[in-house]
Protein backbone atom coordinates (compact mmCIF):
# COMPACT_ATOMS: atom_id res chain seq x y z
CA UNK A 1 0.00 0.00 0.00
CA UNK A 2 1.13 3.30 -0.62
CA UNK A 3 1.99 5.54 2.39
CA UNK A 4 2.27 9.34 2.43
CA UNK A 5 5.36 11.00 4.24
CA UNK A 6 4.57 13.57 6.31
CA UNK A 7 7.40 16.02 6.98
CA UNK A 8 5.52 18.45 8.76
CA UNK A 9 4.16 17.19 12.20
CA UNK A 10 1.91 20.14 12.59
CA UNK A 11 0.54 20.24 8.94
CA UNK A 12 -2.82 18.70 8.48
CA UNK A 13 -3.51 16.39 5.35
CA UNK A 14 -6.52 18.08 3.19
CA UNK A 15 -7.89 16.51 0.05
CA UNK A 16 -8.87 19.78 -2.59
CA UNK A 17 -12.69 18.87 -3.29
CA UNK A 18 -12.43 20.60 -6.86
CA UNK A 19 -9.19 18.90 -8.47
CA UNK A 20 -8.28 15.91 -5.67
CA UNK A 21 -4.81 17.03 -5.08
CA UNK A 22 -3.61 15.04 -1.87
CA UNK A 23 -1.24 17.58 0.25
CA UNK A 24 0.16 18.72 3.49
CA UNK A 25 -1.14 22.17 4.71
CA UNK A 26 1.25 23.57 7.30
CA UNK A 27 -0.36 26.03 9.52
CA UNK A 28 -1.51 29.01 7.70
CA UNK A 29 -1.11 33.04 9.28
CA UNK A 30 -4.25 34.74 10.62
CA UNK A 31 -5.61 36.79 7.96
CA UNK A 32 -4.22 33.85 5.44
CA UNK A 33 -5.74 31.43 2.82
CA UNK A 34 -4.46 27.98 2.25
CA UNK A 35 -4.58 26.74 -1.77
CA UNK A 36 -4.13 24.09 -3.37
CA UNK A 37 -0.74 23.06 -4.76
CA UNK A 38 -2.17 22.34 -8.11
CA UNK A 39 -5.62 24.24 -8.85
CA UNK A 40 -5.21 26.73 -6.63
CA UNK A 41 -8.76 26.18 -5.17
CA UNK A 42 -9.16 27.76 -1.66
CA UNK A 43 -8.97 24.81 0.83
CA UNK A 44 -9.35 26.93 4.00
CA UNK A 45 -8.47 30.21 5.15
CA UNK A 46 -7.02 31.48 8.94
CA UNK A 47 -9.32 34.32 9.43
CA UNK A 48 -7.96 37.32 11.97
CA UNK A 49 -10.01 37.69 14.78
CA UNK A 50 -10.96 34.17 16.06
CA UNK A 51 -14.92 33.15 16.46
CA UNK A 52 -15.66 36.80 18.16
CA UNK A 53 -15.78 38.75 15.13
CA UNK A 54 -18.01 36.70 12.96
CA UNK A 55 -20.07 36.25 16.28
CA UNK A 56 -20.60 40.00 16.44
CA UNK A 57 -20.87 40.00 12.39
CA UNK A 58 -23.38 37.48 12.68
CA UNK A 59 -25.90 38.91 15.51
CA UNK A 60 -25.77 41.89 13.55
CA UNK A 61 -26.89 40.24 10.79
CA UNK A 62 -30.01 39.18 12.82
CA UNK A 63 -30.95 42.07 13.98
CA UNK A 64 -30.81 43.67 10.36
CA UNK A 65 -32.93 40.83 8.80
CA UNK A 66 -35.43 41.43 11.06
CA UNK A 67 -35.60 45.22 10.19
CA UNK A 68 -35.53 45.19 6.64
CA UNK A 69 -38.17 42.31 6.76
CA UNK A 70 -40.25 43.99 9.25
CA UNK A 71 -40.41 46.97 6.98
CA UNK A 72 -41.10 48.35 3.31
CA UNK A 73 -37.65 48.87 1.11
CA UNK A 74 -39.50 51.56 -1.09
CA UNK A 75 -42.40 53.38 -1.92
CA UNK A 76 -44.26 54.59 -5.08
CA UNK A 77 -46.38 57.60 -5.50
CA UNK A 78 -48.54 57.97 -8.44
CA UNK A 79 -51.78 60.00 -8.82
CA UNK A 80 -51.86 60.82 -5.36
CA UNK A 81 -51.98 56.91 -4.21
CA UNK A 82 -48.91 55.53 -2.22
CA UNK A 83 -47.97 51.71 -2.19
CA UNK A 84 -45.03 50.33 -0.23
CA UNK A 85 -43.86 46.94 -0.56
CA UNK A 86 -41.41 44.64 1.74
CA UNK A 87 -39.37 42.10 0.49
CA UNK A 88 -41.64 39.44 1.25
CA UNK A 89 -44.60 41.35 -0.86
CA UNK A 90 -42.51 40.42 -4.13
CA UNK A 91 -43.46 37.05 -3.15
CA UNK A 92 -46.69 37.48 -1.71
CA UNK A 93 -48.18 39.26 -5.42
CA UNK A 94 -47.28 36.07 -7.18
CA UNK A 95 -49.39 33.72 -4.82
CA UNK A 96 -52.08 36.34 -5.31
CA UNK A 97 -51.90 36.56 -8.96
CA UNK A 98 -51.64 32.32 -9.43
CA UNK A 99 -48.63 31.30 -9.55
CA UNK A 100 -47.23 30.59 -5.89
CA UNK A 101 -44.61 28.48 -7.20
CA UNK A 102 -42.97 31.33 -8.82
CA UNK A 103 -43.60 33.03 -5.53
CA UNK A 104 -42.21 30.24 -3.60
CA UNK A 105 -38.92 30.71 -6.19
CA UNK A 106 -38.98 34.19 -5.00
CA UNK A 107 -39.20 33.89 -1.00
CA UNK A 108 -36.72 31.31 -0.72
CA UNK A 109 -33.62 32.72 -1.71
CA UNK A 110 -34.05 35.90 -0.44
CA UNK A 111 -35.92 35.51 2.66
CA UNK A 112 -36.05 32.10 3.81
CA UNK A 113 -32.47 30.68 3.10
CA UNK A 114 -30.76 33.63 4.46
CA UNK A 115 -33.13 33.68 7.56
CA UNK A 116 -31.85 29.78 8.01
CA UNK A 117 -28.56 30.73 7.00
CA UNK A 118 -27.75 33.41 9.67
CA UNK A 119 -29.60 31.93 12.52
CA UNK A 120 -28.51 28.73 11.91
CA UNK A 121 -24.38 30.26 11.70
CA UNK A 122 -25.49 31.80 14.88
CA UNK A 123 -26.55 28.78 16.54
CA UNK A 124 -23.28 26.76 15.65
CA UNK A 125 -20.65 29.97 16.45
CA UNK A 126 -22.72 29.98 20.23
CA UNK A 127 -22.26 26.64 20.78
CA UNK A 128 -18.38 26.33 19.79
CA UNK A 129 -17.44 29.58 21.30
CA UNK A 130 -18.88 28.81 24.33
CA UNK A 131 -18.45 25.32 24.28
CA UNK A 132 -22.29 24.85 24.68
CA UNK A 133 -22.48 21.21 23.33
CA UNK A 134 -25.95 22.74 21.46
CA UNK A 135 -27.58 20.13 20.11
CA UNK A 136 -28.15 18.89 16.49
CA UNK A 137 -25.11 21.49 15.47
CA UNK A 138 -23.81 18.84 13.44
CA UNK A 139 -27.25 18.59 11.25
CA UNK A 140 -27.55 21.93 10.87
CA UNK A 141 -24.13 23.06 9.30
CA UNK A 142 -24.89 20.09 6.73
CA UNK A 143 -28.10 21.85 5.82
CA UNK A 144 -26.40 24.98 6.02
CA UNK A 145 -23.62 24.12 3.32
CA UNK A 146 -25.92 22.64 1.06
CA UNK A 147 -28.14 25.58 1.33
CA UNK A 148 -25.14 28.10 0.88
CA UNK A 149 -26.01 28.41 -3.21
CA UNK A 150 -29.45 29.27 -2.87
CA UNK A 151 -29.27 32.23 -1.16
CA UNK A 152 -29.58 35.01 -3.24
CA UNK A 153 -30.05 38.52 -1.14
CA UNK A 154 -27.20 40.24 -3.00
CA UNK A 155 -28.95 39.44 -6.99
CA UNK A 156 -32.30 40.57 -4.96
CA UNK A 157 -30.29 43.92 -4.16
CA UNK A 158 -29.17 44.24 -7.75
CA UNK A 159 -33.14 43.70 -8.43
CA UNK A 160 -34.18 46.77 -5.93
CA UNK A 161 -31.79 48.72 -7.81
CA UNK A 162 -33.19 48.14 -11.15
CA UNK A 163 -36.69 48.29 -10.35
CA UNK A 164 -36.25 51.63 -8.97
CA UNK A 165 -34.47 52.68 -12.13
CA UNK A 166 -37.20 51.43 -14.32
CA UNK A 167 -40.05 53.15 -12.02
CA UNK A 168 -38.54 56.32 -11.15
CA UNK A 169 -39.25 57.39 -14.83
CA UNK A 170 -43.07 56.78 -14.06
CA UNK A 171 -43.57 57.52 -10.72
CA UNK A 172 -42.56 59.21 -7.20
CA UNK A 173 -39.96 56.68 -5.34
CA UNK A 174 -39.31 56.64 -2.62
CA UNK A 175 -36.60 54.70 -0.42
CA UNK A 176 -37.62 53.44 3.14
CA UNK A 177 -36.13 51.99 6.43
CA UNK A 178 -36.47 48.08 4.98
CA UNK A 179 -34.24 49.67 1.56
CA UNK A 180 -30.98 50.78 4.30
CA UNK A 181 -31.42 48.06 6.61
CA UNK A 182 -31.36 45.29 3.97
CA UNK A 183 -28.11 47.03 2.08
CA UNK A 184 -26.34 47.00 5.70
CA UNK A 185 -27.54 43.52 6.37
CA UNK A 186 -26.02 42.23 2.86
CA UNK A 187 -22.42 44.43 4.04
CA UNK A 188 -22.38 42.96 7.18
CA UNK A 189 -23.64 39.35 6.30
CA UNK A 190 -20.93 38.89 2.89
CA UNK A 191 -18.31 40.38 5.98
CA UNK A 192 -19.27 37.46 8.28
CA UNK A 193 -19.70 34.45 5.45
CA UNK A 194 -15.83 35.81 4.85
CA UNK A 195 -14.68 35.75 8.76
CA UNK A 196 -15.86 32.11 9.19
CA UNK A 197 -13.69 29.16 8.02
CA UNK A 198 -15.81 26.02 7.11
CA UNK A 199 -12.96 23.79 8.08
CA UNK A 200 -12.81 25.15 11.87
CA UNK A 201 -16.76 25.20 12.46
CA UNK A 202 -15.85 21.49 11.11
CA UNK A 203 -13.38 20.70 13.72
CA UNK A 204 -14.72 22.68 16.47
CA UNK A 205 -18.20 20.53 15.59
CA UNK A 206 -16.00 17.22 15.63
CA UNK A 207 -17.14 14.47 18.16
CA UNK A 208 -15.26 14.22 21.17
CA UNK A 209 -16.72 11.30 22.22
CA UNK A 210 -16.02 8.53 19.88
CA UNK A 211 -12.36 7.98 18.22
CA UNK A 212 -12.42 9.30 14.91
CA UNK A 213 -10.40 6.86 12.74
CA UNK A 214 -7.19 8.99 11.46
CA UNK A 215 -5.25 8.63 8.40
CA UNK A 216 -2.48 6.35 8.33
CA UNK A 217 0.65 8.22 7.70
CA UNK A 218 3.66 6.07 6.79
CA UNK B 1 6.36 19.43 -12.44
CA UNK B 2 2.65 18.84 -11.60
CA UNK B 3 3.60 14.75 -11.34
CA UNK B 4 4.56 15.47 -8.33
CA UNK B 5 1.33 16.14 -7.26
CA UNK B 6 -0.71 13.19 -5.96
CA UNK B 7 -4.19 12.29 -6.63
CA UNK B 8 -5.81 11.04 -3.10
CA UNK B 9 -7.63 8.25 -4.74
CA UNK B 10 -4.06 6.70 -5.59
CA UNK B 11 -3.88 6.64 -2.08
CA UNK B 12 -7.56 5.25 -1.00
CA UNK B 13 -8.50 8.79 0.27
CA UNK B 14 -11.47 10.87 -0.24
CA UNK B 15 -12.37 14.48 0.80
CA UNK B 16 -15.93 14.32 1.92
CA UNK B 17 -18.27 16.17 -0.46
CA UNK B 18 -20.10 18.39 2.35
CA UNK B 19 -17.21 19.12 4.83
CA UNK B 20 -13.95 18.09 3.66
CA UNK B 21 -12.83 15.34 5.68
CA UNK B 22 -10.06 13.29 4.35
CA UNK B 23 -11.89 9.55 5.08
CA UNK B 24 -9.75 6.46 4.39
CA UNK B 25 -11.72 4.35 1.16
CA UNK B 26 -9.57 1.20 1.78
CA UNK B 27 -11.58 -1.42 0.59
CA UNK B 28 -14.75 0.58 0.02
CA UNK B 29 -16.31 2.55 -3.04
CA UNK B 30 -17.96 4.68 -0.73
CA UNK B 31 -18.59 5.32 3.07
CA UNK B 32 -20.06 7.41 5.88
CA UNK B 33 -18.09 10.42 6.77
CA UNK B 34 -17.16 10.26 10.85
CA UNK B 35 -17.16 13.72 10.97
CA UNK B 36 -20.44 15.16 9.45
CA UNK B 37 -22.12 11.58 7.98
CA UNK B 38 -22.99 12.33 5.07
CA UNK B 39 -21.77 9.31 2.20
CA UNK B 40 -18.58 9.83 0.74
CA UNK B 41 -17.21 8.59 -2.87
CA UNK B 42 -14.35 9.09 -4.96
CA UNK B 43 -16.16 10.34 -7.11
CA UNK B 44 -19.55 12.30 -7.10
CA UNK B 45 -21.68 9.01 -8.36
CA UNK B 46 -23.01 9.36 -12.24
CA UNK B 47 -21.84 12.88 -12.69
CA UNK B 48 -21.70 13.33 -16.13
CA UNK B 49 -24.78 11.78 -16.85
CA UNK B 50 -26.37 13.44 -14.34
CA UNK B 51 -24.90 16.89 -15.68
CA UNK B 52 -25.97 16.41 -19.26
CA UNK B 53 -29.67 15.65 -18.11
CA UNK B 54 -29.77 18.67 -15.91
CA UNK B 55 -28.60 21.08 -18.61
CA UNK B 56 -30.59 19.48 -21.92
CA UNK B 57 -33.26 19.94 -19.55
CA UNK B 58 -31.86 23.77 -18.67
CA UNK B 59 -31.62 24.27 -22.23
CA UNK B 60 -35.08 23.09 -23.10
CA UNK B 61 -36.37 25.95 -20.81
CA UNK B 62 -34.60 28.34 -21.81
CA UNK B 63 -36.78 28.45 -25.15
CA UNK B 64 -39.60 29.49 -23.42
CA UNK B 65 -37.70 31.72 -20.83
CA UNK B 66 -37.02 34.47 -24.18
CA UNK B 67 -39.87 33.77 -25.98
CA UNK B 68 -42.81 33.72 -23.18
CA UNK B 69 -43.39 37.22 -21.71
CA UNK B 70 -41.83 37.76 -18.81
CA UNK B 71 -44.41 40.87 -17.62
CA UNK B 72 -47.93 41.35 -18.22
CA UNK B 73 -49.11 44.76 -17.62
CA UNK B 74 -52.77 45.98 -17.91
CA UNK B 75 -53.05 49.70 -18.63
CA UNK B 76 -57.06 51.06 -19.08
CA UNK B 77 -58.15 47.94 -19.58
CA UNK B 78 -55.71 46.71 -22.69
CA UNK B 79 -52.88 43.93 -22.02
CA UNK B 80 -49.02 43.62 -23.16
CA UNK B 81 -46.99 41.34 -22.60
CA UNK B 82 -43.00 41.72 -22.34
CA UNK B 83 -40.36 39.31 -23.23
CA UNK B 84 -37.08 39.79 -21.96
CA UNK B 85 -36.13 40.84 -25.10
CA UNK B 86 -38.77 43.29 -25.83
CA UNK B 87 -38.22 44.87 -22.49
CA UNK B 88 -34.08 45.28 -23.42
CA UNK B 89 -34.89 46.83 -26.61
CA UNK B 90 -37.19 48.69 -24.77
CA UNK B 91 -34.86 50.58 -22.87
CA UNK B 92 -32.14 50.75 -25.93
CA UNK B 93 -35.00 53.01 -27.31
CA UNK B 94 -35.50 55.12 -24.67
CA UNK B 95 -31.51 55.56 -24.11
CA UNK B 96 -31.29 53.46 -20.58
CA UNK B 97 -28.72 51.77 -22.46
CA UNK B 98 -27.20 50.67 -18.92
CA UNK B 99 -30.40 49.15 -17.91
CA UNK B 100 -30.64 47.37 -20.77
CA UNK B 101 -26.67 46.18 -20.65
CA UNK B 102 -27.31 44.98 -16.77
CA UNK B 103 -30.55 42.90 -17.87
CA UNK B 104 -29.44 41.91 -21.31
CA UNK B 105 -26.01 39.97 -19.67
CA UNK B 106 -27.69 38.39 -16.45
CA UNK B 107 -31.13 37.36 -18.19
CA UNK B 108 -30.00 36.63 -21.66
CA UNK B 109 -25.78 36.22 -21.70
CA UNK B 110 -25.13 34.38 -18.12
CA UNK B 111 -27.69 31.84 -18.37
CA UNK B 112 -26.15 30.84 -22.18
CA UNK B 113 -22.83 31.07 -21.53
CA UNK B 114 -23.17 29.25 -17.96
CA UNK B 115 -24.76 26.17 -20.16
CA UNK B 116 -22.05 26.34 -22.74
CA UNK B 117 -18.89 26.43 -20.05
CA UNK B 118 -20.84 23.24 -18.29
CA UNK B 119 -20.76 21.61 -21.74
CA UNK B 120 -17.74 22.43 -22.81
CA UNK B 121 -15.93 20.94 -19.68
CA UNK B 122 -18.01 17.98 -20.44
CA UNK B 123 -17.21 17.37 -23.54
CA UNK B 124 -13.62 18.13 -22.83
CA UNK B 125 -13.83 15.35 -19.57
CA UNK B 126 -15.56 12.76 -22.11
CA UNK B 127 -13.11 13.38 -24.29
CA UNK B 128 -10.08 12.50 -22.04
CA UNK B 129 -8.81 15.89 -22.81
CA UNK B 130 -5.17 16.27 -20.74
CA UNK B 131 -4.40 20.05 -21.42
CA UNK B 132 -6.70 23.15 -20.13
CA UNK B 133 -7.09 21.58 -16.65
CA UNK B 134 -6.24 24.68 -14.68
CA UNK B 135 -8.58 26.88 -17.31
CA UNK B 136 -11.14 24.21 -17.29
CA UNK B 137 -11.29 24.34 -13.72
CA UNK B 138 -11.39 28.06 -13.50
CA UNK B 139 -14.33 28.12 -15.68
CA UNK B 140 -16.11 25.73 -13.15
CA UNK B 141 -15.71 28.25 -10.79
CA UNK B 142 -16.87 30.98 -13.04
CA UNK B 143 -19.67 29.15 -13.68
CA UNK B 144 -20.64 28.44 -9.88
CA UNK B 145 -20.19 31.82 -9.04
CA UNK B 146 -22.32 33.14 -11.33
CA UNK B 147 -25.23 31.16 -12.31
CA UNK B 148 -27.46 33.22 -9.15
CA UNK B 149 -27.69 36.34 -10.83
CA UNK B 150 -29.90 35.02 -13.45
CA UNK B 151 -32.64 35.41 -10.91
CA UNK B 152 -32.47 39.13 -11.49
CA UNK B 153 -35.05 39.54 -13.67
CA UNK B 154 -37.68 37.90 -11.69
CA UNK B 155 -36.72 39.83 -8.94
CA UNK B 156 -37.72 42.59 -11.01
CA UNK B 157 -40.99 41.60 -11.76
CA UNK B 158 -42.32 40.60 -8.48
CA UNK B 159 -41.21 43.73 -6.99
CA UNK B 160 -42.60 46.08 -9.85
CA UNK B 161 -45.80 43.91 -9.48
CA UNK B 162 -45.93 44.66 -5.79
CA UNK B 163 -45.21 48.29 -6.28
CA UNK B 164 -47.75 49.22 -9.33
CA UNK B 165 -50.83 48.15 -8.01
CA UNK B 166 -53.63 50.91 -9.16
CA UNK B 167 -56.73 48.40 -9.49
CA UNK B 168 -58.40 48.66 -13.15
CA UNK B 169 -56.35 52.01 -14.75
CA UNK B 170 -52.40 50.53 -14.11
CA UNK B 171 -51.01 46.83 -12.78
CA UNK B 172 -48.23 44.28 -13.61
CA UNK B 173 -48.64 40.40 -13.14
CA UNK B 174 -46.01 38.01 -13.44
CA UNK B 175 -46.15 36.30 -17.07
CA UNK B 176 -45.59 32.58 -17.77
CA UNK B 177 -41.54 32.70 -18.74
CA UNK B 178 -41.01 33.54 -15.34
CA UNK B 179 -41.04 29.56 -14.64
CA UNK B 180 -39.32 29.28 -16.95
CA UNK B 181 -36.48 31.20 -16.65
CA UNK B 182 -36.26 30.33 -12.45
CA UNK B 183 -36.19 26.46 -13.75
CA UNK B 184 -33.06 27.75 -16.01
CA UNK B 185 -31.41 28.89 -13.57
CA UNK B 186 -32.00 25.79 -10.95
CA UNK B 187 -31.40 23.44 -13.84
CA UNK B 188 -28.24 25.09 -14.32
CA UNK B 189 -27.10 25.11 -10.57
CA UNK B 190 -28.44 21.06 -10.40
CA UNK B 191 -26.01 20.78 -13.38
CA UNK B 192 -23.08 22.31 -12.09
CA UNK B 193 -23.36 20.88 -8.42
CA UNK B 194 -23.53 17.28 -10.10
CA UNK B 195 -20.18 17.87 -12.37
CA UNK B 196 -17.56 16.45 -10.34
CA UNK B 197 -14.42 19.12 -11.27
CA UNK B 198 -12.12 15.88 -9.87
CA UNK B 199 -12.89 14.59 -13.13
CA UNK B 200 -11.20 17.21 -14.93
CA UNK B 201 -7.84 16.40 -13.19
CA UNK B 202 -8.24 12.30 -13.39
CA UNK B 203 -7.15 12.27 -16.95
CA UNK B 204 -3.73 11.33 -16.85
CA UNK B 205 -0.39 13.07 -18.43
CA UNK B 206 1.65 10.30 -18.46
CA UNK B 207 0.26 8.39 -21.90
CA UNK B 208 3.03 10.10 -23.77
CA UNK B 209 5.81 9.39 -21.32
Amino acid sequence: MNSIKVTDPSAIVFVCHECDALQQVSQVEPGNDATCIRCHNRLFRNPKGGLDKPLALIISAMILFIISNAFPIMTLTILGIEQSATISDTALIFIQRGSPEVAAIVWLPSVLIPGLMISGLFYILLSIRFQLDLPFTRPILKLLTHLTPWGMMDVFFLGILVSLVKLVALADMALDMGFYAFLLLILVYTAALASIDTHTLWEGLKPQSNNLPEVEHG
Amino acid sequence: MAKAVLNAKDYNLAGCHTCGQVVDMLNHTHAVCPRCDSEVHYRKLDSINRAWAFLIAAFVMYIPANTEPMMRTTALGSESGDTIISGVLYFLSHGDWHLAVVIFAASVMLPLLKMMAIAYILISVQRGATDRKAENTRLYRLAELLGKWSMLDIFVVGLMAALVQLGSLTSIAPGPACIAFAAVVILTMFAEMALDPKLIWDQTEDKNE
